[in-house]
């Protein structure tokens, strides 16, 4: 069974990205294959801003999911239109809006809504965190 | 292939939300994925004629619904006897559910996703 994960909650308005965290970390643990992707759409993809500094008291939820990434190969993908409108921008993005610099997160990437179509096309369940 | 359901419930002026799932099922859409539409709560102001938003008070999604035949979302679903809808003027495009048709509706598609 492989699951994608569609996460649209704020990571500061909801737990959205805080209990998707915990159900990857649980399913990876479990079955280390089970997860083919994580889209984050609407305000979740402030999760990729790699200027975010949050109090160091606090979860620093945007390396928690680096960690991942990075430990089991899990793509991160941000919906591309939402990111841009928020901000978050990669090198490419940055040079077609002649901005002068970059704020998208390492191992986050930027994609567009047919990502998301291709992952539900692919695996068996796709859960929202909202 | 999926059958997917978008769940409107968020009203079209408070936030994104309603914009981003709109956005959502048109790319579905355009992937020839089947997708159908259901709104419920804030979400039924999207269905009020005659809407003039200012650029502040923000987009007007209404005029999308006319659009929606061109992609084939055919089926958009509302629950029935809202007085508020029988009061005022509203795109007539939608087909209202009584209360258990509304709810085993959901149970009838492989994925729901609620903005």
């Amino acid at each position: 069974m492989q699951y994608t994960l569609l996460i649209t909650g704020s990571p500061y308005q909801s737990k959205a990205c805080h209990t998707a965290l915990r159900f990857i970390r649980a399913a990876l643990n479990k079955y280390p294959n089970s997860i083919k992707g994580v889209f984050f759409y609407e305000d979740a993809v402030l999760i990729g801003n790699q200027t975010a500094q949050p109090p160091r008291d606090e979860i620093n939820l945007t390396k928690a999911w680096q960690e991942i990434a990075e430990q089991h190969s899990v793509p991160l993908y941000l919906c591309i239109a939402a990111a841009v409108r928020r901000g978050i921008i990669n090198e490419s993005e940055s040079r077609r809006y002649e901005l002068e610099q970059h704020t998208l997160a390492e191992h986050f990437q930027l994609e567009g809504l047919g990502t998301l179509v291709d992952l539900i096309n692919s695996t068996n369940k796709v859960i929202q965190f909202r | 292939m999926k059958h997917t359901l978008i769940h409107l419930n968020s009203s079209p002026y408070s936030s994104l939300a309603c914009k981003e799932g709109l956005d959502l099922a048109l790319v579905l859409a355009t992937f020839e994925q089947p997708v159908d539409l259901c709104l419920s709560g804030a979400a039924l102001a999207l269905l009020t004629d005659n809407q003039e938003p200012t650029a502040e008070q923000g987009k007007n999604l209404h005029k999308l619904l006319a659009g929606l035949e061109f992609y084939d979302i055919e089926n958009i679903y509302i629950e029935k006897n809202h007085s508020w809808l029988e009061d005022n003027p509203t795109w007539q495009g939608v087909q209202p559910l009584n209360g258990d048709e509304w709810q085993t509706m959901f149970s009838q598609y492989q994925q729901v996703f609620r903005f």
